[in-house]
């Protein structure tokens, strides 16, 4: 194929091997993110051939010289040329001599076989399809740098409803299931999702009724098929309150299973650090007493075992977590003031001001994770969380008060991540989507979910655990935890936001454009490539919410018992 | 041929506006539209938008001086660009047209001067009478005058303005438009009618005769634009010197009508309004399509032998 020779590289602006600006030949047009190509042969005879992508474009009138001039151009008295430019940031130099494109050299667009160069995709092996460029070409990822192979993980930016994170999240992990690029270990591979915001996440294995022929061509073209996840559990925690556990979710009725922890396993697996986990709890003292406090939990929890999940702690038993509370704070403050508290509880040389924070803060959370952490349900012990019976599990966290949320993040994290420990081999590999990381992972203080999204970030690349993570400002999050995603994604910012260091991967027209992309589009960094890429990537085809899903003639409206869960 | 580049910049010379070929002995005939003592300013009927009209303009510039050196003498010649070209304007567009760019070696016929090429150019020789700067002057404005007819040939209009007076082959679409005035052409008794013009009023027609190509009818317009002193905004238009007075009288009316809208202001041009905007762009192009004054200097020394 022949490519169309679209302009020159213009002599009046520098021209350099990472950037250079092309004037535009007349009855063409180059358009922002228009990829070219053109040739240089150096004096030794070998051939350069330079790829990039449109960064900017410009159109100004040549021979004007004031901004009113424009009008007697108009009125045909000035004469003027109206010269239109393309400025260019290199993607690629072939072979690496970086020496910059001569003016008057002939650019032309970039298509079929010279686009994979351009975009280096020639030599990937495993292209993972991220999105479609606004004239309907696929654009790929190189798997190896989101599956650990050379790198891993994703991070996403965007600012909350337009950037539409959470959507891309759940594209990236479709496409990964369903595009045939992890071949056999497609099946083993799992998924585990948080839905932190509304029911947007709770109807993935639904088909979205939204969907057309148009968004259908669109997921063709990626070479996917438009349809829901396949196989799906979501795990929500018991509407408060109610005796027999029962999930709430509120439109979802099916494939629901409920969200709790006994209170030995909550003793038993040390938990108890997971409820104090607000920014300013590292600092603070009473983390000795923390420390203490889950020792002898687990301690107990280990010495008697009941078949409910109830703990006996010192001839006391402890069924649910309001039964858990009265007792620790029984241990660490005695009704008889005269009687010392328990060294053992409270770690030694201890002052009643920082016991009584620790218990203030305890007695506070109970109201917002007591139904999570109890032992009055039967068969307790058969509602252990399992991540690994179908292939997305969503943890559906939208109704949790921020303490209880941050708890259960942290829990599942941590299991989910022993157990890949556990196992010893990366493969099949683990994706975790977790949104609004500046609450679990905030730039400026420690806590122990902290410490495991950083384990996550930095050996879960080893370990086969792949984060695709996303959050409002990347600003806000540990550093670490972003830069350690190889692939960076970024939607809509906020204009202040887009200018801070966190972004310098985006060049100034990005950082620019960023402030006004659509929902759908983004803007996509990978390693392979200097310049990111601006994508558009298709509507869901499951459904996003449950007006859109297709029930099938299941009813959601209504609870299938309408007396379930009263007394 | 041997020859040295002058070192001093070519700007030290002796200035070329010598000569004006306007300045000739012509005589006019005031009484051609009217008698003298029914002059008054005219308010010219016509459209203000003609279909289409040509400005044709040409510039030079010096190069470079050299000398050439022919058996142990040194005579001073120049190497000169020169450029010609139109603008055409119809209503809403204004296009660049039949750009013209050439360059000449201007020496004394006698001399052995032949053309020099350069790495940017090639110099072509134009004989000039002698070595004054006079003869150099003229030799390059008829350079010049030949790429502007050559120009004015190669454009449609109805209408063709040149800048400067009418000269070489008289085309009958021609008017020739004159900015700079050294003499008032009128008799004594009809001049004060100059400061009488109001914005786009024309004087009635006088009628030159003598200069080149037996004859030209010519009048007074007084452009729109802030009034300094009495002779402010005003241009003096030709139309070649053929046909009957009517005829004459008929076109200067048209001519007179369209090109007020053409003035310029004055924070956008420094001769306005008499620099008309397409002339002044015109200019602008042509001077941009000399190219670099410094780089052909360098080439010519570097032809010359003595340069890099």
């Amino acid at each position: 194929m022949v490519n169309q020779t679209v302009g020159r590289v213009l002599g009046t602006d520098d021209s350099t091997p990472l950037e250079f600006w092309v004037a535009v030949a007349s009855g063409q047009h180059l358009q922002l993110d228009d990829i070219i190509a053109l040739d240089r042969v150096l004096p030794t005879g070998d051939k350069v051939s330079i790829y990039g992508i449109v960064g900017q474009v410009r159109a100004r009138h040549e021979g004007a010289r004031f901004d009113s001039d424009v009008f007697l151009i108009a009125d045909g008295v000035l004469p003027a040329d109206v010269s239109e430019a393309a400025q260019i940031q290199v993607t690629r130099v072939v072979p690496e001599t970086f020496v910059p494109p001569l003016p008057g050299a002939e650019v032309r667009k970039a298509e079929g076989s010279e686009r994979d160069e351009a975009l280096d995709m020639v030599e990937v092996e495993h292209r993972l399809p991220a999105g479609l460029t606004r004239d309907g070409q696929p654009v790929m990822l190189d798997l190896e740098f989101i599956d650990g192979t050379k790198g891993a993980h994703v991070n996403i930016s965007g600012i909350s409803g337009v950037a539409t994170k959470t959507s891309y999240a759940t594209f990236l992990l479709y496409s990964m299931f369903n595009s045939g690029v992890l071949g056999a270990a497609a099946t083993n591979t799992k998924g585990l999702v948080f839905n932190v915001k509304g029911e947007d996440l709770l109807f993935l294995d639904h088909a979205n009724t939204r969907i057309d022929e148009a968004e259908r061509a669109r997921y063709a073209a990626l070479g996917l098929e438009a349809g829901p996840f396949r196989s799906m559990r979501v795990l929500a925690p018991p509407r408060k309150g109610d005796p027999n556990g029962t999930p709430a979710t509120g439109a979802r009725t099916t494939g629901v299973r409920p969200l709790y922890w006994t209170v030995a396993q909550f003793c038993e697996q040390g938990l108890l650090p997971f409820l104090f986990a607000d920014a300013e709890d590292e600092r603070q003292q009473y983390t000795i007493v923390v420390q203490s406090v889950t020792a002898q939990l687990q301690r107990c929890a280990q010495q008697s075992y009941t078949a409910d999940g109830a703990v006996r702690i010192d001839g006391r038993t402890a069924r649910t977590f309001t039964d858990l509370v009265r007792i620790i704070c029984d241990k660490l403050l005695p009704e008889d003031p005269d009687e010392d508290a328990d060294p053992q509880w409270t770690g030694r040389s201890i002052y009643t001001g920082t016991i009584n924070a620790f218990v203030r803060r305890l007695s506070s959370s109970e109201r917002h994770v007591a139904h999570l952490i109890r032992a009055d349900i039967d068969d307790a012990e058969t509602h252990a969380i399992d991540l690994d019976s179908q292939q997305v599990t969503v943890v559906d966290l939208h109704m949790l008060h921020d303490r209880a949320k941050r708890f259960v993040v942290g829990v599942v994290l941590r299991q989910a991540f022993e157990a890949k420990e556990a196992a010893g081999t990366a493969e099949p590999l683990q994706f975790v989507v977790l949104d609004e990381l500046n609450k679990y992972a905030p730039r400026d203080s420690s806590s122990p979910i902290k410490e495991i999204l950083l384990d996550v970030a930095e050996r879960g690349r080893s370990l086969g655990m792949i984060l695709i993570g996303a959050q409002q400002t990347a600003s806000e999050v540990e550093r670490r935890v972003v830069s350690n995603s190889a692939v960076r994604v970024v939607g809509r910012l906020d204009a202040a936001e887009a200018g801070r260091e966190q972004y310098g991967f985006l060049p100034a027209v990005q950082r620019q454009r960023a402030t006004i992309l659509k929902p759908g589009s983004m803007f996509v960094s990978q390693p392979r490539l200097p310049v990111p890429v601006l994508l558009e990537f298709p509507f869901p085809a499951w459904a996003t919410r449950v007006a859109e899903a297709d029930l099938g003639g299941e009813r959601t409206d209504q609870p299938a018992d309408p007396f379930d869960g009263l007394t | 041929m041997e020859f040295s580049v002058e070192s001093w910049a070519p700007e030290y010379g002796s200035s070329l506006n010598l000569p004006s070929v306007e300045d000739t002995d012509d005589r006019a005939d005031a009484t051609v539209e009217r008698a003298l003592e029914e002059w008054t300013p005219i308010d010219p009927v016509g459209t203000s938008r003609p279909d289409e009209i040509a400005f044709i303009d040409g510039i030079q510039r010096i190069d470079a001086r050299i000398w050439i050196h022919e058996n142990g003498i040194s005579t001073p010649a120049v190497c000169v660009s020169v450029a010609a070209g139109a603008t055409v304007c119809t209503p809403g567009t204004a296009t660049t047209h039949g750009v013209q760019v050439a360059r000449a070696l201007i020496a004394p016929a006698s001399s052995t001067a032949g053309p020099i090429g350069t790495r940017h150019a090639t110099y072509d020789f134009v004989p000039a009478q002698d070595a004054t700067p006079e003869a150099t002057y003229l030799a390059i404005h008829g350079r010049r005058t030949e790429l502007e007819v050559g120009v004015a040939r190669s454009v449609s209009c109805g209408l063709v303005v040149f800048d400067g007076p009418l000269r070489g082959p008289t085309d009958q679409r021609g008017v020739g438009y004159i900015k700079t005035h050294h003499k008032v052409y009128l008799p004594p008794p009809v001049q004060a009618i100059l400061g009488d013009l109001g914005d786009g009023q024309r004087t009635p027609l006088f009628f030159l005769s003598g200069g080149p190509g037996g004859g030209r009818w010519s009048w007074y317009l007084r452009l729109p634009g802030p009034r300094v002193h009495p002779m402010s905004g005003i241009v003096r238009l030709e139309l070649p010197g053929t046909g009957t007075a009517a005829e004459a009288v008929q076109r200067a009316e048209y001519v007179s009508a369209c090109l007020p809208r053409f003035a310029s202001e004055p924070h956008k041009e420094s001769r306005a309004p008499q620099n008309l905007y397409p002339i002044s762009g015109i200019e602008r192009e042509l001077r941009r399509r000399l190219g670099d004054a410094h780089l052909l200097e360098r080439s010519l020394r570097i032809a010359a032998g003595h340069g890099t």
